[in-house]
């Protein structure tokens, strides 16, 4: 199989993350297509290194994964607190930031 | 237009160093009384009074060696540092000293040193003023506090040193700053009284109407750093030669709303009458003799902009022809003596602004004027403080009359300045107001006859109310009981600065317009920065002629009002009038177009900012605020609040960046 | 395929600034561990001051004289890196100075004194009885610096996400640690955290894509890869460009990546805004500078007018919005997103002196911010921030000192002469009517947005100087020291940089080389 195919997944697990920040109001979930989007852009860059012949791509999808696990941890802490002041965790809800 | 002459000798020569002091020694003055404390009281006042002469001492071997040097060669400049440098642009803080802004150096010191020594007289608590038992400080009383009066001439010293920035400075940024600088010298000078709400409201006015004129300049030197990669008058001027017209016209139509904030002209004029809260002396200095003209001075200043944008300089023309009317009608009905004043004052700049409007014809003759009605207006306005000083700061004509016995100085000083407005020969006016009424009858078509009748009716109405001004106070019968009021002559600290400004009311005009000389010195003077064209177009009427029609106007004017308020006796309260005075009263209901225009919002800004979400429009001026308003209103339901809908917006960015780009390659 | 990794050369007095402050930040986890309670905050302010000091001795006896490329060419240390960092250095200064303020309190007076507590609970009011204090700002700050440090000097597209990264966390926690209305706060700090992470979603898949491109992820080898054809990958550069400027851009808040600005700004700490407006659009302009001008400048024809398209938006969008803005705080939010429009117009002029000018609107733009927030912090009405522009109405009868400052820095953002904000317009502006007809006209909507952004300036002072007072409790709390240094540092600066720029924008001058 060719590896643009890969590239193809890639963008499309990319819009789908992009789908699900926009379409879904738990903010975990919003943050889950956020995560989404990043592992897209790691599935490019092991498929890119895998073009090129180099590890570089892969190296790089490591140190992504280590940013996006320190994302989690403050993202899902603010999520928490969030939720305990207000007994709801979807995003709609939090609006009184506005115009 | 082969007779343009652009301003500014390609390259002007170096002027001394010690050129900073002009504004360095006032401004000086005003630190230390300002930070010196209450240690300054005893001689904070001379102190500020005596830099100011220095500062005029100083002008004079400037000057001096100006008229040692080719007329060419007069103009020069005195960098004090690089102030801004990106890439090839480049601006420097330096000074321009050339014969028109010594004109202005002159006038502000030599007049401003007198007011400074008027106002040690005026700001003095009167011994012979009659104290009752019981009687509380009143607000003016209270300014002839120690403390209070030397705050006054801190201020005083303030505006003097940002006057002379703002006709000293070498570029339109620099001479923004002096512009905010005596903008707000004004201000402060105008609310010093500032215990009287409305006094503060007054100085609320001005400063609120003076912003929108700013907003004006500030688009201006935008404007011309976008289109020129210039600010300084010597680089602008020579870009503009070669500019487009609808650039420039933008430009001087920017610098003219700036101008009609400044100088009090339709439709910015309504602050100027309020203004007339502050103390006498900063009336005479600031709202006649010099702040007020400095809209005039930039519009001649901007004098390559206005040749080469014909449009703009029709505005120029048609906004000083209607205020000259407007304040001329205004004049006629006030019966408060300093508000008349203020409205002749209008009136006579809109006289400036016709002439500076005409191109490099008028000119020399703007600043003609802007001269010698400095000298003959700050005089009147002098005399009018000292009747208030002797008559317990009334200000109401109606109560005055019959005051010439007992006040003989101020009697003739201010008749001398009263025969120089009115344009009688040979008193200062007659040459300079003759000059730009000869010159607002050149061109062609209906235009000279719109223009010059403007002017020539104008002079009419102005000899009617200066004259009524003048009988009302000082003729006819005494409207006042020796019981309540005990008029006397005001010290030599105050009528010896009349008696100077008097002499010049009386000789000036005839000394810069000097009849046996080919051209008139004014003109030869001035002719190497704005030019001269005068000399090739004839009047649409022989010159006799509208020298004869004029003072036919004016000898009717003076008539009726001889007739209506020496030989008839003066009502003490004002009859309601027909609805022509009423309307007159009334600032020609200005103040009600104005209160829809400016006041409205401002008030709604004021009390209401919480409203703004629903109306979205207040503290706006005008429709193209207005319009920004609506849009800034429709933008705000964007941003909802909902954060997916914020990453909605941003992918939608995103999107519409991609398919962009993709779809110009 | 090299199968061995060499170990890259470091140069560590490059480093070194970066370092220290990093190390400001990890000894801050340390002191909060062990330090007793009592004297946490106090320690945590020493410590971040020192480190802050020090990291600015080191970078002006040690890194100058080291611009090198080093760690693999990772991190450039330039002279563009120079001046940005110790930029960042004094923000940094500042924002440590206007976070530690207590007024008078016994506990820093921005912060919840429990981030994890519910609003309103029981255990928050026991947290608050116990005297408990959020010192970990501190650290958390340092850290958000040294990324920001980073962002500034990194040479490769990881390490500029690592780098944006390490600067965003921290700032979604601060964000969110208000101690007054704390629900206005932690939605702020949810929103820029949910925005943030899609933003730099789209940075990543478009350095993926890059690197795709040029099989390497260095800027100058994307900068060498544009200059070959490279069959079959043409397709994928330019939206890797625009995905990858995307995310650099949200993060200077440019239309239409702003919206998380206003409400971000908003229910922030004010000190974090302060801090956050100042350093957090220098350290990404300094990114999109370096990404631009380095890396991907060869294929400019391709993406320049798009990205003026954005800077044009951005100016008038955040002018226009801040006419209709009743918040002080949103009002300046909108007038920094209107900043970054002109400070892209600078970027885009494409030459020297065109970095010079932006580098220097950065400084003058920050310092002004910084000490416009804290005057902000200081107005109160009943203990909160009085930030509803109606409670400001009559502010400069009762405080003439501190509405005066605020006024002349209002002043300074409308870009009036003899103010570091007309001084910073030109030096950005001029450059880019040097470029040709797209600077022009950018210039040009400049202007009119400024012309716009002036009147909400000036609007904002009649309100303070020429309006009654709605209530007569608005008051400004008295400052300790720390508040008052850094409001004087900012309008002093704002004053001098206005007057005598010189000095300055030479030192800008010198800085503005870029290693390739």
């Amino acid at each position: 199989m060719s590896l643009v195919n890969y590239i193809y997944l890639s963008a499309i697990l990319f819009s789908i993350g992009g789908a699900v920040v926009l379409l879904r109001r738990n903010a975990i979930i919003v943050f889950m297509g956020v995560e989404l989007m990043l592992n897209a852009a790691n599935l490019a860059f092991i498929t890119f290194a895998r073009m090129h012949g180099q590890l570089d791509g892969q190296v790089i999808a490591l140190f992504v994964m280590v940013v996006a696990s320190a994302e989690v941890v403050v993202g899902l802490a603010i999520i928490m607190a969030i939720f305990r002041s207000r007994r709801s965790a979807s995003i709609d809800n939090a609006n009184l930031l506005k115009a | 237009m082969t007779f343009l002459v652009t301003a500014a000798a390609a390259e002007p020569g170096a002027a001394p160093a010690y050129a900073w002091l002009l504004i360095g020694l006032p401004l000086l003055g005003a630190a230390i009384l300002l930070l010196g404390g209450r240690k300054t009281d005893s001689f904070g006042p001379l102190l500020a009074t005596g830099l100011s002469w220095a500062s005029f001492v100083l002008a004079l071997p400037l000057l001096f060696a100006m008229l040692g040097r080719a007329p060419e060669d007069r103009a020069v400049e005195h960098v004090l540092y690089s102030w801004i440098r990106a890439g090839s642009f480049q601006l420097d803080a330096g000074i321009l000293i050339d014969p028109l802004s010594m004109s202005f150096v002159l006038l502000i010191t030599f007049v401003g040193s007198l007011i400074h020594v008027y106002s040690l007289g005026y700001m003095k608590d009167d011994p012979g003023h009659v104290r009752h038992e019981g009687h509380t400080l009143s607000a003016w009383e209270e300014s002839r506090q120690p403390s209070e009066r030397r705050r006054f001439f801190a201020y005083l010293n303030l505006f003097i040193a940002a006057m002379l920035l703002l006709v000293l400075a070498n570029s339109y940024p620099l001479l923004f700053v002096g512009w905010e600088g005596v903008g707000l010298a004004s201000y402060l000078l105008i609310g010093f009284w500032n215990h009287n709400p409305a006094y503060a409201t007054a100085a609320n006015k001005a400063f609120i109407v003076n912003r929108v004129g700013d907003m004006g300049v500030i688009a201006a030197i935008m404007a011309m750093f976008a289109a020129f990669g210039a600010t300084d008058f010597a680089g602008v001027g020579a870009a503009a030669a070669e500019a487009d017209t609808g650039v420039l016209v933008l430009i001087g139509l920017l610098l003219l709303l700036g101008a009609t904030g400044k100088s009090a002209q339709f439709p910015l004029q309504s602050w100027l009458g309020d203004a007339m809260a502050g103390p006498t002396p900063v009336s005479a200095l600031i709202h006649a003799a010099t702040m007020v003209t400095a809209g005039v001075y930039l519009i001649v200043r901007s004098a390559p902009i206005f040749n080469n944008a014909p449009t703009a300089q029709t505005a120029v023309a048609v906004i000083g022809a209607v205020t000259l009317l407007y304040g001329a009608v205004v004049g006629m009905a006030k019966d408060d003596i300093k508000k008349a004043l203020a409205a002749s004052t209008m009136s006579q700049i809109g006289y400036m602004m016709l002439a500076a409007g005409l191109g490099p014809a008028g000119y020399a003759y703007a600043i003609f004027h802007l001269l010698t009605h400095g000298f003959f207006k700050a005089g009147m306005f002098l005399g009018a403080g000292s009747v208030m000083h002797g008559m317990k700061d009334e200000v109401n004509m109606r109560r005055f009359g019959g005051l010439s016995t007992f006040m003989k100085i101020t009697w003739i000083t201010f008749g001398l300045g009263w025969l120089a407005i009115l344009g009688v020969p040979p008193f200062s006016g007659f040459w300079s107001k003759d000059a730009i009424i000869e010159t607002a009858f050149i061109g062609e078509g209906i235009r000279p006859w719109l223009l010059g009748g403007a002017a020539l009716v104008g002079a009419g109405i102005t000899a009617f109310y200066m004259s009524r001004l003048f009988f009302m106070t000082f003729h006819g019968k005494r409207r006042w009981s020796e019981r309540d009021y005990h008029p006397h002559e005001s010290p030599p600290t105050m009528t010896v600065p009349m008696m100077v400004l008097a002499a010049g009311s009386a000789l000036l005009g005839l000394i810069l317009a000097w009849p046996f000389a080919e051209t008139k010195p004014i003109v030869a003077w001035l002719e190497p920065v704005v030019g001269y064209g005068g000399s090739e177009a004839e009047p649409v009427l022989a010159i006799p002629v509208i020298i004869a029609l004029t003072l036919i106007f004016v000898a009717i004017g003076a008539f009726v009002a001889y007739r209506m308020y020496i030989q008839e006796d003066v009502p003490t309260t004002a009859p309601v009038g027909s609805w022509g005075t009423q309307a007159a009263r009334a600032d020609l209901y200005q103040e009600e177009v104005n209160r829809t225009l400016f006041e409205q919002p401002g008030v709604a800004l004021v009390h209401g900012l919480e409203h703004t979400d629903r109306s979205g429009v207040d503290g706006t001026v005008g429709g193209l605020a207005t319009w920004i308003g609506d849009l800034s209103s429709r933008l705000r339901r964007i941003q909802n609040g909902f954060a997916r809908s914020y990453a909605l917006t941003m992918l939608t960015g995103v999107v519409l960046f991609l398919g962009a780009v993709w779809v110009m390659q | 395929m090299p199968t061995v990794f060499e170990a890259p050369e470091i140069n560590w007095a490059a480093i070194a600034p970066m370092l220290v402050v990093m190390a400001g930040g990890l000894i801050g986890i340390v002191v909060e561990a062990f330090v007793p309670r009592r004297r946490r905050h106090s320690v945590q302010v020493a410590l971040s001051v020192v480190a802050l000091v020090l990291a600015f001795v080191a970078l002006v006896t040690l890194t100058v004289d080291n611009r090198v490329k080093t760690l693999g060419g990772s991190v450039v240390m330039d002279g563009m890196s120079v001046f940005l960092q110790g930029s960042l250095i004094v923000f940094g200064l500042l924002g440590v100075l206007t976070m530690a303020e207590k007024f008078g309190g016994d506990r820093p007076d921005a912060f919840t004194p429990m981030g994890a507590a519910i609003p309103g609970s029981a255990y928050e009011a026991a947290a608050d009885r116990a005297g408990l204090a959020t010192s970990e700002v501190f650290p958390l700050a340092l850290f958000s610096l040294s990324g920001m440090m980073m962002f500034v000097a990194a040479g490769d597209l990881i390490t500029m996400f690592v780098a944006l990264e390490v600067l965003s966390l921290p700032l979604y926690v601060l964000v969110g640690l208000a101690r007054r209305r704390r629900l206005l706060s932690q939605e702020a700090s949810l929103k820029y955290f949910l925005l943030g992470a899609f933003a730099s979603a789209f940075f990543l898949f478009g350095s993926a894509l890059l690197y795709g491109y040029a099989a390497t992820t260095d800027l100058d080898g994307i900068a060498a890869a544009i200059t070959e054809t490279r069959p079959g990958l043409e397709p994928l550069l330019v939206p890797a460009i625009l995905l990858v400027l995307v995310g650099l851009l949200f993060k200077v808040g440019a239309v239409p990546f702003h919206s998380w600005t206003p409400d971000a700004y908003q229910g922030a700490p004010t000190p974090v805004t302060g801090f956050m407006a100042a350093a957090t659009k220098l350290a990404a302009f300094g990114a999109i500078l370096r990404f631009v001008y380095v890396g991907v400048e060869g294929t400019r024809w391709s993406w320049e007018v798009g990205l003026a398209v954005i800077a044009a938006l951005t100016m008038v969008v955040g002018a226009v919005l801040s006419v209709t803005q009743t918040d002080i705080k949103r009002l300046l939010a909108y007038s920094s997103i209107a900043h970054a429009g002109f400070i892209l117009v600078g970027v885009l002029a494409f030459s020297t002196l065109g970095l010079r000018g932006v580098m220097f609107y950065l400084l003058a733009y920050g310092l002004m911010t910084i000490a416009a927030f804290a005057i902000v912090s200081m107005v109160r009405q009943g203990g909160t921030e009085a930030t509803q522009l109606s409670q400001w109405a009559g502010l400069g009868q009762r405080h003439p000192i501190l509405a005066a400052t605020f006024g002349f820095l209002l002043l300074a953002f409308a870009g009036i002469p003899l103010t570091s904000g007309f001084t910073a317009k030109f030096a950005a502006f001029a450059p880019a009517i040097e470029s040709g007809t797209l600077g022009v006209v950018l210039v040009v909507i400049g202007v009119l947005a400024s012309a716009v952004t002036a009147f909400v300036y000036v609007r904002i002072i009649v309100l303070m100087y020429f309006s009654d007072a709605t209530s007569e409790d608005v008051v400004a709390a008295e400052a300790s020291p720390l508040t008052t240094a850094a409001v004087a540092v900012g309008a002093v600066a704002t004053v001098v940089l206005g007057i005598v720029p010189g000095p300055v924008l030479e030192l800008a001058a010198q800085a503005s080389e870029l290693i390739r």
